[in-house]
């Protein structure tokens, strides 16, 4: 499948009168990282919420793999979302248990009810899981409490679970919002280096716009529910910005060095 | 990026995988270390519980069998009487103020052993010591053993029951506020002392609002305490609501026990609800 | 104090406001409480002297030799306090999942598990007890249950807040992972909530404690019961041993209470 992921038309209301999302479509394409963009309040995380149904779209269709996944439920919408990674700006971790039972929480979707609660994981991957954990440099933390780590700690925590799911797509809702810069770096590095080994494909909300230019292969930007921009970092130009936060460049603290993804 | 295998894991981690891993040949998730405590504490809680439950030796069998008879018994509760009702509400009147004395006393007394208690203001830490240990007496016997001794020494009446409530729950209050005094930053009243102000200065300007908030959850949750303990005054000997309740329930008048708790129900319920409205506006 | 205003305002106008009104309004419910009571704080100092002759006469020195049965009772009240405990806290743990709004699976059964729950804490134990009572005949049965029926709507109440506390953005990530109801009870809920849980279950034991003693003397059996068998015959200085031993039990379950929640809760 090409196109793992295509929007149609979606709408979101949280009540009568406002649209939190209005007529959105778009379509990801495998291994296409996508940043998403807009001012606090445009309705980036509703859209990404809506994409694995943890917020129930109002109207439109989410074909995700092939499938419309808008209206599914039970295990149908379970099988769907192991497919779907997420992260989150809040790490939504379980932090009293260890960095390896949180990480492993990711396999979930894909075994019995009784497995799961008697942590029955399978040792492939819990190998599996030791080789990612090595790779964000958290090996030798696994034993630890995740309430003992650090934010950006956590974080890779979080990837690792998401990577566990063996997704075809990752979705990532502010990822490095309560990170320092270099821990930010750090993040942002794993998220891009990862998807691409595995050809995932990945769509973040963020609210760095030289940090978009920087990763993303292509950006959409969002407007009070609406889509305003769609297209590559070159086309996403000043003006455009401008557009998008609805007001001048002045007002924007915007970084615009950037620097080659290496 | 060099590809690990668990091989090499394993040789890398040393001593800590292998004790814990190589002897099941199997990979841990959990820290064994960071469960212990809660498993250890769960097994003995367990098994001394069961244990107590058949040292009961209660008899389940006729319990379950009588079940039916419950709900006969709720059934003639609620076919309330009304006759005399004048005296229910007498006794359900003294109830309330015997809490609302009780709690009211007990504050003040509450915050004046709780400022020499807490340890951050007390002039003497001798005195909070020994102020400190006498409440945890006072506090260790249940507050209708200390109503017992005041009706046997000054008879009946509201008196015993404000008396022995207040006693109790003053050794409540002065823990609970000298505790929360304690929780004032050590900076706040270095900045007070530093202008010059005396101890009660201090106390009342900066103490006491710092801690108010701890101040006010205490005392609702004291409140609700003293108004079921002021209940069951009247069932060991006391008076107000609970006595209307056991001497309605020992004389068969099932329909007045009934209207008695009722009553007691609707005002506990209305107090929690008023309470976690009020904690719930301080948390905001 | 005229220089008040000189120090930091910590409390702000409208703050400031609600003390004054709180102040006055306990001040009216205090005098019309004392008017309607007749109760004279005085009593106390001028009764004084009779309740310390009570005291030390009457009831010291106690005679801990005669209190028959004392510590068989005294086991019989822990236990009763530690059996309705634990069945309240699996109770209430099962509950708490349904009436919790982050775990429910119905929001209907939520509400009447609610409602349950605060019937039956709103309700003191004594009160429960008399109930029990009228159905089952007097035994330790009935103090066990009306125990266990009061500290059920507490801890339900109490499970439910914890749940509140510790669920709802790791729940969110597990809802991700496609995990199903169980599997997030068993690996997110539980394990986050679990301290809350044992803490409760803690204060209870020292309620219960104090509580089982009380049910005990209307006739629910343990220390409580041959407490009151002293006192309504007089014998003030076998009566003054039990409550002793009674205040040193409660000392030292709250001691091993508090040295738990050091060692466990970590
Ligand atoms: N649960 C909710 N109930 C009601 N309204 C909501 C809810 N969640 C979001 N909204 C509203 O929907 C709109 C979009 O919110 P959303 O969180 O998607 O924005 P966002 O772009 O992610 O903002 P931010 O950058 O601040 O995270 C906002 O106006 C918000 O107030
Ligand atoms: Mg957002």
């Amino acid at each position: 499948m090409s196109k793992p992921l295509i929007v149609e038309h979606l709408t979101k209301s949280y009540g009568p009168g406002s649209l939190a999302v209005d007529d959105v479509s778009f379509e990801v394409k495998q291994g296409e990282f996508v940043a998403i963009i807009g001012p606090s309040g445009a309705g980036k995380s509703t859209i990404l919420r809506c994409i694995n149904r943890m917020v129930e779209p109002s109207d439109g269709r989410i074909l995700f793999e092939g499938n419309d996944i808008s209206h599914v439920q039970g295990k149908k919408l379970r099988d769907a979302r192991r497919r779907i990674g997420m992260i989150f700006q809040h790490y939504n971790l379980v932090y009293r248990l260890t960095v390896m039972q949180n990480v492993m929480h990711g396999r979930l979707g894909y075994m019995s009810t009784m497995d799961g609660i008697l942590n029955r994981y399978k040792e492939e991957d819990k190998e599996k899981a030791l080789k990612l954990l090595n790779k964000v440099g958290l090996l030798e933390y696994m034993y630890k409490r995740a309430s003992e780590l650090s934010g950006g700690q956590k974080q890779r925590v979080g990837i690792v679970r998401a990577l566990m799911q063996e997704p075809s797509l990752l979705l990532c809702d502010e990822p490095i919002a309560s990170l320092d810069p270099n821990s930010s770096k750090v993040i942002m590095d794993l998220i891009y280096e990862l998807t691409k080994e595995w050809n995932i494909s990945c769509i973040v909300n963020l609210h760095q716009v030289h940090v978009a230019k920087e990763y993303a292969t292509r950006i959409i930007g969002i407007r009070q529910g609406k889509l305003v921009f769609d297209g590559p970092p070159s086309e996403l130009t000043n003006v455009m910005i401008e557009e998008i936060y609805n007001t001048s460049m002045e007002n924007l603290m915007i970084n615009g060095e950037v620097r080659a993804v290496g | 990026m060099k590809d690990y295998f668990m091989s090499d894991v394993l040789v890398e981690q040393g001593g800590f995988l292998q004790g814990k891993e190589m002897k099941s040949r199997k990979i841990r998730i959990n820290n064994p270390d960071n469960d212990r405590p809660i498993n250890i504490f769960i097994g003995t809680a367990v098994i001394l519980s069961i244990i107590s439950i058949f040292m009961l030796n209660i008899d389940w069998i006729m319990l379950f069998s009588r079940v039916g008879e419950l709900a006969g018994v709720f059934i003639e509760l609620s076919q309330f009487n009304f006759t005399n009702f004048d005296l229910v509400a007498v006794a359900f009147m003294e109830s309330v103020t015997v809490t609302l004395l009780a709690t009211l006393y007990s504050l003040v007394g509450g915050l004046l052993m709780g400022a020499f208690m807490a340890r951050n203001i007390t002039p003497s830490k001798k005195l909070a010591g020994v102020l400190s240990s006498y409440n945890s007496f006072i506090r260790a016997v249940p507050t209708p053993i200390w109503v017992l001794l005041i009706i046997a020494c000054l008879g009946f009446g509201p008196a015993p029951g404000i008396i022995g409530l207040s006693f109790h729950a003053t050794a409540f209050f002065a823990r609970a506020f000298s505790q929360a005094f304690e929780e004032v930053p050590q900076a706040t009243i270095e900045a007070l002392q530093a202008t010059g102000a005396n101890r009660i200065q201090i106390f009342f300007s900066a103490v006491l609002p710092a801690s108010m908030t701890a101040l006010i959850a205490w005392s609702a949750m004291r409140f609700e305490i003293n108004f079921s303990e002021s209940t069951i005054l009247g069932m060991v000997g006391g008076g107000g609501i609970g006595y209307s309740i056991a001497a309605s329930v020992t004389g068969y008048n099932f329909g007045r026990a009934g209207i008695s708790i009722l009553m007691v129900f609707v005002f506990a319920y209305c107090l929690e609800i008023m309470f976690t409205a009020i904690k719930r506006r301080m948390k905001a | 104090m005229a220089d008040k205003q000189k120090h930091l305002p910590l409390v702000d106008g409208g703050e400031k406001k609600m003390v004054t009104i709180a102040f006055f309004v306990m001040l009216a419910l205090f005098t019309a409480a004392t008017a309607y009571t007749q109760f004279n704080p005085f009593t106390i100092l001028k009764e004084q002297s009779t309740f310390w002759n009570f005291i030390t006469q009457d009831f010291l020195p106690p005679d801990i030799a005669k209190a028959k049965g004392l510590w068989s009772a005294m086991l019989q009240t822990l236990g009763m306090a530690l059996a309705a405990t634990f069945i309240a806290s699996c109770l209430a743990f099962v509950f708490a999942f349904l009436g919790s709004g982050t775990t429910a699976p119905y929001p209907w059964l939520s509400k009447i598990i609610r409602a349950v729950g605060s019937f039956t804490r709103n309700i003191p134990a004594l009160v429960w007890s008399f109930i029990l009572v009228m159905a089952f005949g007097i035994g330790t049965s009935v103090g066990l249950i009306a125990l266990t029926v009061e500290t059920f709507g507490f801890l339900l109440r109490a499970f439910i807040e914890t749940i509140d506390e510790v669920g709802s953005e790791s729940l969110e990530a597990l809802n991700a992972c496609g995990a199903d109801y169980f599997q997030k009870l068993a690996q997110c809920v539980i394990p986050a909530a679990i301290p809350g849980y044992i803490s409760w279950f803690l204060y209870c034991i020292e309620v219960n404690i104090r509580s089982s003693t009380i049910v005990g003397m209307v006739g629910g059996g343990g220390v409580g019961l041959v407490l009151m068998i002293y006192i309504k015959s007089f014998k003030y200085h076998v009566a003054g041993a039990i409550i002793l031993a009674i205040a040193a039990v409660v000392i030292l379950v709250d001691l091993t209470t508090n040295w738990l929640r050091k060692r466990v809760l970590v």
